[in-house]
């Protein structure tokens, strides 16, 4: 069966390009860029040149801004918890609700670790409100940390504008942004409207790097102790001998992405629109989340009203479809997606969420063995549920006709 | 995360969703007994149906002859749905005898369910308990003189303990007992209780108190001390700084909207802009512009040469004007 490839947001399929540029250094290039023979130059070059390439391409101005990383959870962890030790007089943070958990659950931490956090709210389309985020900022602020675009719903915050905010009010605030999903498929320039953000995480694997592979970009000046300690790499900033394999794939998927961005902006923004006018013409009952806000071109995210997600998924793998769901039931937790949570999606859609994404490998065939598989789907287990009516195919006109047991 | 379900929950679902003639969804109309368990808004909910052969004269002789569930929820839900209504049609039971079927029944049907899904069989087994209890009422049989203690079954009323799922104390601590649950970990497990916000877990007469008062503080968890105050006490009132402002921020304030209502926003008005001040903290003034300016090229040069040196000029010279757009 033919698989298709529809969440590119959990991660990516290794392009061939980088694969091969990566070889050399599993095989015959295996010097320590430390060690001091001429071999060991080929390396440490390796090195040097990835990470001027990725500066490059971040608009950043010294390729030094650069830290090599295992990948965003590491930066995020680095960047955050490094930008607090480093500044004991401030406690307070201000975040969103609708964080990765790679940046929330560390907000957390330092909550139980005497923090102030002000986690922002969202509206019904995804958006931050920047009256609240305004009336947030505080004389003890220490940092704003802000996801660039957000992993479930592809809703992408304006970064560029609260850097500033932040910045002009306070120069001692730092600004760190989780751009894990947003590099490599929107456009960032680190030197221009991006220029007050202090720090911007992301990894290698959502855009055709292999997994275990990320960078932080630092502004230099930044006051951030390094998670990572006990050697001089990454100008002792993340200690470590490097990764050298995963940093030159790493860079290649770089290069490789910013030569697709026209695709991804254009042919990758038809395939999703045209799914989404596709199913909602089919599928009643069914709402885009997020869909007013503006969102990555390659991410949709959809609530069915009355069935629950986990049960989707598992008819669409049989079908050969990759995709994901913030139900209760895929989560481990038994609870739902915090990130629908926060923007208010009725309770008779949150556990029934799905979310396609694409990337460029995906085909208009793809989305059209979507568009021919997923409707029925939809109706199997409408078909089961007891809040929906199958007969006049319409949620059942009694609200209250499945009264909790335990209400 | 992948669920590893067994080869039997994911036929039973398969021939579920694709409505195979084997399959017991649907639901009885005018039912001999009928019950539902679970809430749209807990992510599963379950309304099950029965019919039974009535006996002429003993209606305790009734036997359970066919099965049918509406089922919103996972794989697992959906599967142990049909397990119940096979277990039950399988069994030609009475409607006493089929309250024998216990959750543990439905998971050893399945071949086994993962550890976090077992809520799910819990579920098929209260609302069985609820449909013999409407059949019961229906035919007039009085279960408390066979012996059945209705009240035990019942979700009593009580003392909400699990405030997102709605669970009493009485029902918990039914449930501690009847599934021998040991830690909140397995708790949650069983019947979601503190598997949402958490809150429940550790509070007094939360899910921790529970179990120590039914098996014994032998296994207390050991608490962490809880540190207050710290993070508090960093936090500055609002406008607290530097300088005049913090003296009367309030009047302070006044005077930057009296100045940008009369000096500032009329010239504004008749470029067919407008502004308005989304926050002030000291001497910083947070604006939006709107209209015209909106979209101007030179708003932001408008902003500082215009009303930044305004407000600087007629109320105080430390103040910096932010644009938030």
């Amino acid at each position: 069966m033919k698989i298709v490839y529809a969440d590119n947001n959990a991660t990516t399929q290794t392009a061939p390009e980088v694969y091969e540029v990566m070889v050399p250094f599993l095989k015959e290039n295996y010097f320590n860029p430390s060690s001091m023979y001429d071999s060991a130059r080929i390396t440490a070059d390796a090195i040097a040149g990835s990470r001027g390439i990725i500066a490059g391409h971040l608009g950043a101005k010294d390729p030094k801004q650069i830290l090599f990383t295992s990948g965003a959870t590491e930066s995020n962890n680095t960047a955050i918890q490094g930008v607090a030790r480093a500044n004991p007089n401030r406690r307070h943070m201000i975040t969103t609700a609708v964080e990765h958990p790679a940046v929330l659950e560390i907000c957390k931490d330092l909550q139980r670790n005497h923090y102030d956090v002000t986690f922002l709210s969202v509206d019904q389309d995804g958006n931050l409100d920047l009256r609240e985020y305004v009336r947030a900022i505080r004389p003890d602020t220490l940092l704003v940390t802000i996801m660039h675009a957000n992993n479930e719903t592809g809703v992408i915050f304006p970064i560029e504008e609260l850097a500033r905010i932040a910045k002009e009010t306070d120069p001692d605030i730092i600004f760190h942004t989780d751009a894990t999903q947003s590099v490599g498929k929107i456009p960032i320039d680190l030197e221009g409207t991006y220029r007050h953000v202090d720090l911007l995480s992301f990894s290698g694997h959502k855009f055709h790097a292999p997994k275990g592979i990320g960078a932080l970009f630092m502004r230099p000046g930044t006051p951030c102790r390094p998670l990572l300690i006990g050697g001089h790499q990454e100008a002792g900033r993340r200690a470590g001998t490097e990764n050298v394999p995963f940093i030159v794939g790493l860079a290649k998927a770089m290069d490789l992405a910013m030569e697709n961005m026209s695709d991804e902006q254009v042919r990758i923004r038809k395939l999703r629109d045209s799914l989404e006018m596709a199913l909602e013409e089919k599928i009643s009952y069914m709402q885009i989340n997020g869909k007013r806000a503006s969102r990555l071109p390659n991410t949709s995210n959809l609530s069915c009203h009355y069935i629950e997600g986990e049960a989707m998924l598992y008819q669409l793998s049989a079908h050969g479809i990759c995709a994901s769901s913030g139900s209760a039931c895929t989560s481990g937790s038994l609870e739902p997606t915090h990130v629908l949570r926060a923007m208010n999606v009725p309770f008779t859609a949150i556990h029934g969420s799905i979310r396609f994404s694409f990337s460029r490998y995906n085909s208009e065939q793809d989305v059209d063995h979507i568009i021919d598989v997923f409707p029925q789907i939809v109706l199997n287990l409408r078909a089961l549920s007891p809040y929906w009516d199958s007969k006049n195919n319409s949620p059942h006109s009694d609200p209250d006709r499945m009264v909790s047991a335990k209400s | 995360m992948v669920w590893q379900y067994s080869d039997k929950t994911v036929q039973l679902f398969m021939d579920a969703v694709h409505g195979k003639p084997s399959s017991h969804l649907g639901e009885i109309e005018n039912p001999d007994g009928l019950g539902e368990h679970g809430s749209i808004s807990c992510g599963d909910a379950l309304r099950f149906t029965f019919r039974v052969e009535r006996h002429p004269t003993d209606p305790t002789k009734d036997v359970i002859t066919s099965a049918r569930y509406l089922t919103f929820g996972c794989t697992s839900a959906i599967a142990a749905s049909e397990a119940l209504c096979i277990l039950i049609e399988q069994g030609g039971y009475t409607p006493i005898q089929a309250l024998g079927i216990k959750n543990t029944d439905i998971v050893e049907f399945l071949e086994g369910l993962p550890e976090q899904k077992i809520h799910c069989s819990v579920m098929g087994a209260e609302a069985l308990e609820a449909a013999v209890f409407n059949w019961a009422q229906k035919r007039g049989v009085d279960l408390k003189l066979l012996g059945i203690d209705i009240m035990e079954h019942e979700q009593a009323d009580g003392r909400v303990v699990c405030k997102c799922f709605s669970l009493t104390e009485p029902y918990l601590k039914r449930k501690i007992k009847e599934l021998n649950l040991r830690t909140i970990p397995e708790i949650t497990n069983a019947v979601k209780a503190g598997g949402a916000c958490m809150a429940c877990q550790h509070v007094p007469g939360g899910l921790q108190d529970l179990l120590n008062e039914i098996w014994g503080t032998e296994n207390k968890m050991i608490h962490l001390p809880v540190l207050t105050g710290i993070g508090q006490s960093a936090t500055l009132p609002h406008g607290a700084a530097v300088g005049d402002p913090s003296a009367s921020p309030y009047l302070f304030s006044k005077s930057i909207e009296t100045t940008i209502d009369q000096e500032i926003r009329p010239q504004l008005q008749r470029d067919g802009g407008d502004l308005e001040i989304i926050d002030i903290k000291d001497t910083v003034v947070y604006c939006r512009f709107s209209g015209a300016c909106a979209n101007c090229a030179g708003a932001n040069q408008t902003l500082k040469m215009f009303v930044e040196r305004t407000l600087k000029e007629q109320v105080d010279e430390r103040i910096r004007v932010i644009s938030v757009q």
